[in-house]
């Protein structure tokens, strides 16, 4: 058995699974499972990932197909394990961690939220940003859990990650509509749902293999 | 041979003003080497945020993001080379 590309974790119910040749290199995505949880994979050479839209594409894509049915804990981008004994052993060093972050993101959905300022306005980011963090609060307070990232570019007044349940969804779009209607000289950028990425952090290889936030 | 070097003196407290210099340099130093693998991977995003905006055309999109990424690539290979490591050349072999 050659190397594995893994795309995200899911939890295993016993049965092995396959989502169609969607994987890097039209490869086969299918389950590795240790009774507690799966890894999504495909078979892949050990090789350097580029982080180009299109490699990172085909990680997004099977990541999207796996999240219409399951709750999945992602794993970062470029992740190849030598052979499946290699995986199922960091599985199991992870197991614990694991158990943790899916109880935390069963059900739910990571949504973004990110508020753009228009070219001529920047002069007035500031006074923005303190508006948008009083709105970021009441938005919170639907969500199972919020963070604010960092702002990486000027036009930005606020970037954000929700963590909602599914149930929940169609509440958190009207206050994102709400917000459209009340600011419409901003452009308000709306995006997911994605796995979540910013409420999970396991670190297997590093000294943080508990570490979970 | 035990070698006593700036980083045992440091641990045992004891400042050499020279040393301390050097080290704060490179500690600068390694810290701008982050700070500018920072700034492209944000540029990054913004180049791909101005995209789905529809503020650059798909070719604006596609010649930056190569010219980021490859500046990526050596501001990594930078920090890989790990600069601060000091050989003792003469003593070697």
């Amino acid at each position: 058995m050659g190397s594995v590309y893994v795309y995200c974790v899911i939890k295993d119910d016993g049965e092995a699974k396959s989502f169609g040749d969607m994987g890097f290199g039209g490869k086969a995505v299918y389950t590795i499972g240790d009774k507690h949880f799966a890894a999504v994979v495909s078979n892949s050479p050990l090789r350097e990932y580029e982080a180009t839209e299109t490699e990172v594409e085909v990680h997004k894509r099977v990541v999207a197909e796996v999240m219409k049915k399951h709750s999945v804990l992602p794993v970062a981008y470029s992740m190849v394990f030598k052979n499946e004994k290699i995986l199922l052993l960091t599985m199991r060093k992870a197991r614990k961690a694991m158990k943790k972050a899916i109880k935390a993101v069963e059900g739910k959905l990571e949504l973004g939220l990110k508020v753009i300022l228009p070219n001529s306005n920047l002069m007035d980011k500031e006074e923005y940003i303190k508006k948008f963090e009083i709105e970021f609060d009441k938005i919170a307070k639907i969500t199972d859990e919020s963070k604010k990232i960092r702002l990486f570019s000027q036009r930005l007044a606020l970037n954000a990650a929700f963590l909602v349940d599914r149930g929940k969804v169609e509440e958190f779009s009207s206050q994102v509509g709400r917000l459209k209607d009340a600011y419409p000289s901003l452009k308000i950028q709306y995006t997911g749902p994605w796995a979540p990425h910013n409420f999970v952090d396991i670190r297997i290889l590093g000294r943080q293999h508990g570490g979970f936030r | 041979m035990f070698l006593i070097d700036d980083i045992v003196l440091r641990l045992l407290g004891i400042s050499v003003p020279g040393l301390d210099t050097v080290w704060l340099i490179e500690l600068i130093r390694d810290f701008a080497y982050k700070e500018v693998g920072r700034e492209i991977k944000d540029k990054i995003k913004e180049n791909r945020m101005l995209y789905e905006l529809g503020e650059i055309t798909v070719e604006e999109y596609r010649d930056w993001e190569e010219k980021l990424l490859h500046k990526l690539k050596f501001a990594r290979r930078v920090e890989e080379m790990n600069l601060n490591v000091r050989m003792d050349i003469l003593r070697a072999g």
